[in-house]
């Protein structure tokens, strides 16, 4: 007689998914960032749900509900900074899960690596709106900067721009809709990622050696259920440590200031997680130039598949591969760096040559290698 | 003289070769080349094709490398596959697969 888990319709999606899931025994700590990252969503979506309790989307009182949220609310100050920091964890773990699938070559799975590219633009949307509504110096600036890209578009750009708005600036139209968009999105995300999952459990989950590892398998419970809960508590301890001792390590000074928008800062930016692309964007002196280049920067991971030439399938035994591999991320360190720094000699060279060595390497480098690694293999 | 030059390139080329399967490091696994071919259609097919011994001893490579990738491991010097050792006892199945496709391709542009 069949167990209730295995036979009962909700159950049984539950048990297909987390209990009886046939998973490569062999994989590492890398494929720890997915449930990671579900952990991340869920934090977000409840210290975001407590935050939307006692703020408000106006443009008079908006600054000063997040002040009283800090200050009155009990453990208000903890929700905020989990939140806070929360994103930034989120787009850390983004990251590694996308270093991951592009090192062992999981963008062969096709469907769930377009679908985990459609989830990057939705969570990326989502942090830019969210960043706008404690509606300090930096989130008014930081939404002027990057609405008005829009305008960039042919014939329609001013129009458009007008459109997102609501109005002629950014204002309190904008800051209403962008806390709808920021409050409707994450459910957007979570439907979004049972997608990502339905993709990836039609074939299983990829390995460390890009082997086919139907002949080792273990099941998810309790080998990875425990490995995950054990990579949890890693994430909330050094996310409660940052929240707890460096709350404003990763922010802006400027957000401290209510928005004017009479007062330019000096140096306006994005947070950590959208320098890289703030650097690609710049690099361009051209302003439909650097949204084509701002958007290439995320959709050239659309064209990572079918520029893969090499007949292994990661990176494990190819060591050409590697060095560029990491010499991608030096680049976006780099281009990290280089978002950061106002748009000066040395920074301008150095970020448009790292701009072109970003695209330089998907587009060019990485097949090439593939190709001699072949060669040298003498597979052809 | 102009008849050891192809001789010394030849032996330089395999000398690369040769150092570079090394620095790939499926041999530390146990793992010959053809073990590490990405699974595509054409490789499945020329799997169904090759005899039975050979396949079992495929599964019982992969199983031991998927065990000692879990463990981040690797064999002791001795066990590791030898570049001179390898067999690529995959790639006749495998040309036969990939000419057989193209035919087919031609065939059906026609």
């Amino acid at each position: 007689m069949a167990s209730l888990r295995k036979t009962q319709p909700l159950l049984k999606i539950a048990n297909d998914a987390l209990v009886d899931l046939p998973a490569p025994s062999n994989i590492s700590v890398w494929w720890n960032f997915g449930s990671l990252l579900g952990l991340c969503l869920i934090a977000q979506i409840l210290t975001g749900l407590f935050l939307a309790m006692h703020y408000t989307a106006d443009v008079n009182t908006a600054f000063s509900s997040v002040a009283h949220i800090t200050r009155d609310v009990n453990y208000g100050w903890l929700i905020r900074d989990m939140h806070a920091n929360g994103a930034s964890f989120f787009f850390i773990c983004v990251y590694m899960h996308i270093g991951r699938g592009l090192y062992y070559g999981s963008y062969l799975l096709k469907g769930a690596w377009n679908v985990g590219v459609i989830l990057l633009l939705l969570v990326m949307m989502t942090a830019f709106v969210g960043y706008v509504l404690p509606w300090g110096q930096m989130s008014f600036w930081g939404a002027t900067v990057i609405t008005n890209l829009l305008s960039a578009v042919p014939y329609v750009g001013n129009a458009l721009v007008q459109w997102i708005w609501g109005g002629f600036s950014v204002d309190n139209a904008t800051l209403t809709r962008f806390f709808a968009f920021h409050f409707l999105f994450p459910f957007v995300i979570a439907g979004m990622a049972m997608v990502h999952l339905l993709f990836l459990h039609q074939t299983g989950s990829n390995n460390p050696l890009g082997l086919n590892s139907g002949g080792d398998k273990v099941p998810f419970h309790p080998y990875f259920s425990y490995k995950d809960l054990l990579g949890f508590a890693v994430l909330l301890v050094v996310l409660a440590t940052i929240a707890l001792f460096t709350p404003n390590l990763l922010g802006d000074p400027d957000n401290f200031t209510p928005a004017n928008p009479l007062v330019t800062p000096p140096h306006i930016k994005p947070e950590w997680y959208f320098l890289f692309a703030y650097a690609i964007l710049r690099s361009i002196p051209d302003k439909l130039g650097g949204v084509l280049a701002l958007l290439a920067s995320i959709l050239v991971l659309l064209v990572v598949p079918f520029l893969h030439t090499c007949k292994l399938r990661g990176l494990t035994f190819r060591p050409l591969s590697q060095f560029l591999f990491w010499a991608l991320i030096a680049n976006v360190v780099i281009l990290t760096w280089i978002g950061g720094m106002p748009v000066e000699d040395p920074y301008i060279i150095i970020g448009q040559l790292a701009s072109v060595l970003y695209f330089s390497i998907f587009l060019i480098l990485f097949p090439l290698a593939g190709w001699l690694e072949n060669k040298v293999l003498g597979l052809t | 003289m102009a008849s050891r030059a192809p001789v010394a390139t030849g032996r330089l080329l395999m000398g690369f070769r040769k150092w570079y399967y090394n620095m790939a490091g499926f041999n530390k696994l146990g793992l010959m080349r053809d073990d590490t071919l990405h699974e595509d259609t054409d490789v499945v097919e020329a799997l169904r094709r090759i005899p039975e011994n050979q396949y079992n001893d495929r599964m019982f490579r992969l199983k031991r490398a998927l065990d000692l990738s879990m463990k981040q491991q690797v064999l002791p010097k001795e066990q590791w596959t030898q570049f001179e050792e390898d067999v690529h006892y995959l790639t006749p199945y495998l040309k036969e697969v990939v000419q057989e496709r193209i035919e087919k391709e031609e065939w059906m542009k026609n």
